[in-house]
């Protein structure tokens, strides 16, 4: 049953609906959710400039459009009176080509500014200050430390302690040029924050792009994850960037040079996803341990002092990456065991420990964590 | 009022053999519909257990690889054996009868094309009894993951189940084109067909020219998995992004095939119920072709973030694709402008469309962007855009076109009242559940994960979204009780309920065997229109 | 002039331009033609990304020797010869029946069915002699998809043809009534030049 309306009170209504929408409008746009998050790099900053000014065309647009229709609806309902047909308009050539002209200049503008943002995105420079390769594996990211030439790797960080594993650390203000590499199937860099992604494909063909971290952001951990489906532990494919000064990055990448020169990673396992018969044979006692459901099945083992023993590692998670680390009470890497995707078992081989309590996790899944009592 | 001349056949034949064996457009095209909305339910089991999955965080409600089955298989389900069979089904009932014909011009094969999907659905579906489950890697099925090594049987019986149903719509798309030009009742010329025709026809191109490049990508895909071929594996020399190219080729074009009959119904219905004649006839025409055409050129807007791909073309095309559509939205607008509305349940669902899929389209203006695309593309904000087109603009046009045209299938009347409260329901909770994805992809959640950490910060919208599902799983109860209780007992509809415009409003509820016992006369895109105000004579050729 | 099925049967109506039947066979064939334009994309993609073409004995092994197929191309251009002259065996047949000589048409069917038969033998032949299969690396993945395809066409067609022929042999044909013989002429012909077209990019100029 239409709603007969008084004549005077349309044009009331629709001031009011349109003071209501801007106001709305107004709120709105101060909702930081309606935003990405404010970018940390020098390119991400060139994003969130073309997001605006899409932004406030699609506010305007929408307001406009929506306006119009709420507009109709209100306005052009059928009343009891309505005998006659209204007017049978069937169009009117110039409002079409004006609507059809003013949206071309809009899109074409739309245009022209992104690809000015992509090619400030797009660039490489001639000296980037740092160069890493960022391996991504079903299911982790390593971060391979290039010399000058762009290829031999100086350092890489590995689930044995050679760096805190799956994070990048790079120098603020300078351009970071990353490659990617994947050996399995395409995954995704992203980093919320650089308001970036980039694809990781598998094959001869490496992509490869630029990065500076604003020196404001000095100190920072920047969340990342893969972007690309990739198998049952995609959404667990996290990584960092943490930034620092320059100096800080040298000393830690000369330290992480240094550490990995001398003792060589004292895992003493077999390769992931061998059978356990051909592990070396057992150094001392043997503790189970297995792993499921993104869990340790036990959260508290035992171990003799002084002596070394081998963990007999159960990994039951389909296409996850699991692993065993021991840390010292100081924090130091006590042993690091070999990544193993399940379903898969290893033989690790612990070396020998002093009595106290150690804790243990795995490497992809900090929250998975336990002790041991050595005693 | 048309009244059935033909008498009933005599021999006694079962309603169920009647339907197994038809080949009756009409019968044909409720096939469809039926078939469609079964596989769109199932979906929509997939899709509940998507939400409760990611209600909270850090959930073990289904292990990851079973999620990832979810969404897959509930993607697959709606795309190819809801959306697109069920716009075939609405032209399937529909264009012969607005065009005058008795039938399609190959009604055999039309059965054919019907059957094809009931057994790909089973096959499909199938993947979730064999070992390894069902296919797991999207929809989109990328390689290197959609290979033989990480992935199991299901994803080859998902592989044979689409290109089945790609081969029923190509076969359909042969139908339609050869019904619509060869079989038009006189004075029907090309610019007096209804928009829903001339969508049919566009989108019947697409078909045939984008479906059998997927059907090429499956069997290449099929043979890299069982006969040690290389085509999309670099471990053998082939190329990953391939894939990608090909498929994407297809996919695009895709989506206008799932969105251009659906601008066709709403393009019937804004119309009837604001009493006036489409805005602008010949540029929706224009419009429509448009798309097709430069469908064909956006593939690769799909493909930014894998830095092989020639940016600005396709950045481009893509902004261009906008004005065309802008046009028809400012078209429909205009048909509303001085008209005197009817909120029946179609203009309602017409009206949905109308503002959801607005917000659809300017959403996916971030994406054309390519800089924000390399900030939003495979996050939430994606989700986001594609349910505002494909449910915000196709699923509402597809129950514009259900409360339109059900009178005229069966006979009887829809309550509105139910309509009403469904239309309310569904909107409120399609909002709920898809707004705030824009903001979860602008935080930084990406797609297809199985869970997300507590730390993120994405618990609450990722729960106001599950419970937004919720609202939309609820509106389905007020839709199947309207359909129940109207089948038996609805007010009976006559031969034109709405004062419709096209030719299916000038024979009875439902039409007979042969469709017309005679035509009205033909000079104008709205001949029943016309016939009812003087403009034209009644009936041809009656004594 | 009838306009309706009431007032008359509808296979009586003046005929505007060409059948439902044939054009329903050209559109089907342009789907045919996007089918195989993704097998070729694939091919060509493949083939311009690779560092030589076909793939040298260094990247594959020893296998590639037998990938020189420009080396001995006798066969395929037999076998190109028989296709080519089929189609033109297949229109007389068509001109055949539009002039309502049956005993023409059911010949030249014979012809054109016993010559697509050879073809398909033959590349069975051939197939046995390339000393390469299905999964030796891209070039044999892409050579035996889209002749594969291509040969599955063929027998498509074949069977196409006999019924046709048996139609015709029935005397179901006239010059009147004859849309499964142009049809099928049609389709026939598309998969002739589809050959011409894969002879030429594989057999003839294969090499980057």
């Amino acid at each position: 049953m239409p709603i007969t309306r008084n004549k005077r009170t349309r044009p009331a209504a629709l001031v009011l609906s349109l003071l209501l929408a801007l106001v709305a409008a107004g709120c709105a746009s101060q909702f930081p959710q309606l935003y990405p998050p404010n970018a940390s790099t020098s390119q991400g900053a060139e994003v969130r400039t073309l997001y605006d000014i899409v932004f406030v065309l699609a506010v305007v647009i929408f307001l406009a459009v929506e306006g119009a229709i709420i507009y109709a609806v209100v306005r052009y309902r059928r009343k009891p009176d309505d005998a006659d047909l209204p007017p049978q308009t069937h169009g009117n050539n110039l409002v079409e080509i004006i609507w059809t002209i003013i949206p071309t200049i809009i899109v074409v503008y739309l245009f022209v500014v992104s690809w000015q943002a992509l090619n400030t995105v797009e660039a490489k420079s001639d000296h980037p200050g740092v160069r890493v390769k960022a391996i991504a594996e079903r299911f982790a990211w390593s971060f391979a430390y290039l010399g000058d030439d762009g290829t031999t790797p100086l350092f890489t960080t590995d689930a044995q302690g050679h760096g805190v594993f799956g994070t990048m650390v790079v120098p603020v203000g300078e351009p970071i040029h990353v490659t990617l590499h994947s050996p399995d199937v395409i995954h995704a860099f992203y980093v919320p924050k650089f308001l970036f992604k980039r694809d990781v494909n598998p094959g001869p063909v490496e992509n490869n792009f630029d990065f500076t971290v604003d020196a404001g952001d000095v100190g920072q951990t920047f969340r990342g994850q893969c972007a690309e489906l990739c198998g049952a532990g995609h959404g667990g494919m996290t990584f960092e960037v943490k930034a620092v000064t320059r100096a800080e990055f040298d000393t830690w990448l000369k330290q992480q040079i240094d550490a990995a020169k001398k003792a060589p990673p004292a895992s003493g396992s077999p390769p992931a996803g061998s059978p356990p018969g051909g592990s070396p044979p057992a150094a001392g006692p043997v503790i189970e341990l297995a792993a499921q459901n993104l869990a340790f099945d036990k959260a508290t083992l035992q171990a003799p002092a002084d002596k070394p023993f081998q963990i007999h590692f159960v990994n039951k998670d389909n296409a996850t990456q699991h692993n065993v680390q021991i840390k010292n009470p100081d924090g130091t890497v006590a042993f690091s065991g070999d990544l193993v995707t399940g379903p898969a078992e290893a033989n690790y081989n612990a070396p020998a420990l002093k009595a106290g309590s150690y804790p243990f996790s795995c490497v992809v899944h900090p929250a998975m964590t336990g002790t041991i009592t050595v005693q | 009022m048309a009244t059935t001349a033909l008498t009933p056949a005599a021999t006694y034949r079962s309603a169920l053999y009647e339907w197994v064996t038809t080949t009756d457009h009409k019968k044909i095209g409720i096939l469809y519909l039926v078939n469609s909305f079964v596989f769109f339910f199932i979906g929509g089991i997939l899709a509940l257990g998507v939400r409760s999955q990611l209600a909270v965080p850090d959930n073990k409600l289904f292990s990851p690889d079973l999620y990832n089955q979810l969404f897959t298989m509930h993607a697959s389900l709606m795309l190819f054996l809801f959306i697109i069979p069920i716009l075939a089904g609405f032209a399937n009932y529909v264009v012969p009868l607005q065009i005058g014909a008795p039938d399609m011009a190959f009604p055999r094969i039309n059965a054919l094309s019907f059957w094809m999907l009931p057994l790909a659905g089973i096959i499909m579906l199938a993947g979730f009894l064999v070992p390894g489950g069902a296919a797991a890697e999207g929809w989109t099925s990328y390689s290197p993951l959609a290979q033989a090594k990480y992935s199991g049987v299901g994803t080859d019986l998902w592989l044979v189940a689409v290109t089945l149903i790609g081969t029923s719509s190509i076969l359909g798309s042969v139908n339609f084109l050869v019904t619509i030009f060869k079989m038009r009742a006189p004075g029907m010329t090309m610019f007096r067909l209804p928009i829903l025709v001339w969508t049919a026809l566009v989108t019947s191109v697409l078909v045939l020219m984008a479906t059998p490049v997927l059907t090429s990508a499956l069997i290449m895909l099929f043979i890299d998995r069982n006969y040690g071929g290389a085509f999309f594996d670099p471990a053998n020399g082939g190329n990953a992004v391939l894939w990608q190219n090909i498929f994407r080729f297809y996919s695009h074009p895709a989506v206008y095939i799932m969105i251009l009959i659906v601008m066709g119904i709403v393009s019937e219905v804004l119309p009837v119920f604001s009493r006036k004649p489409l805005f602008g006839y010949k540029a929706f025409v224009f419009a429509t072709a448009g798309i097709g055409a430069l469908g064909f050129s956006v593939w690769a807007h799909h493909m930014f973030t894998t830095g092989t791909v020639y940016l600005p073309f396709f950045s481009f095309m893509t902004f261009l694709i906008a004005v065309p559509t802008g046009v028809k939205m400012f078209n429909w607008i205009a048909t509303l402008f001085r008209g005197q509305l009817t909120f029946a349940t179609p203009l309602l669902f017409a009206l949905g469309f109308l503002t959801m899929f607005l917000i659809g389209g300017i959403n996916g203006a971030f994406s054309a962007a390519v800089p924000v695309d390399f900030a939003l593309h495979d996050t939430y904000w994606v989700v986001a855009h594609l349910h505002y087109v494909l449910f915000g603009g196709s699923v509402f046009g597809v129950f514009a076109g259900v409360y339109y045209w059900f009178p005229k299938m069966s006979g009887r009347m829809l309550n509105e009242t139910l309509g009403k409260i469904h239309f309310l329901l569904v909107f409120i909770g399609f909002n709920v559940t898809f707004f705030p994805m824009h903001l979860l992809g602008l935080e930084g959640m990406p797609r297809r994960i199985a869970t997300y950490a507590s730390t993120a910060g994405w618990n609450q919208l990722n729960l106001l979204a599950t419970i937004g599902s919720l609202i939309i799983a609820a509106s389905a109860v007020p839709f199947l009780w309207n359909v129940l209780i109207s089948l038996r007992s609805g007010e009976p509809a006559g031969d034109d309920p709405w004062e419709g415009n096209t030719l299916e409003w000038a024979t009875t509820s439902p039409p007979p065997p042969y469709n017309f016992d005679h035509l009205p006369e033909i000079r104008s895109e709205r001949p029943v229109f016309d016939a009812r105000h003087g403009r034209t004579g009644g009936h041809g050729g009656q004594s | 002039m009838p306009q309706t099925a009431h007032d008359g049967a509808l296979a009586d109506l003046p005929r505007h331009g060409i059948s439902n039947p044939i054009l329903g066979m050209i559109l089907f064939i342009c789907s045919e033609v996007m089918f195989f334009a993704g097998l070729f994309a694939a091919y060509f993609n493949v083939r311009a990304t690779a560092p030589i073409w076909p793939p040298s004995v260094a990247e594959v092994g020893p296998i590639a020797e037998h990938f020189d197929l420009h080396a001995e191309p006798w066969l395929a251009a037999v076998l190109t010869i028989i296709l080519v002259s089929s189609s033109f065996t297949c229109q007389l047949g068509v001109w055949a029946i539009r002039r309502n000589d049956r005993r023409g048409l059911i010949r030249a069917i014979a012809v054109t069915l016993v010559m697509g038969v050879i073809f398909l033998i033959g590349q069975g032949y051939d197939y046995s002699q390339l000393g390469f299969g299905l999964s030796d690396g891209t070039f044999g993945t892409t050579f035996f998809t889209l002749t594969g395809f291509h040969g599955a066409h063929v027998l498509g067609g074949v069977i196409m043809l006999s019924v046709v022929l048996f139609r015709a042999m029935s005397g179901q044909f006239t010059a009147r009534h004859h849309d499964a013989v142009e049809a099928t002429s049609i389709y026939w012909h598309f998969v002739d030049v589809v050959w011409i077209a894969l002879f030429s990019i594989l057999y003839i100029i294969p090499t980057r």
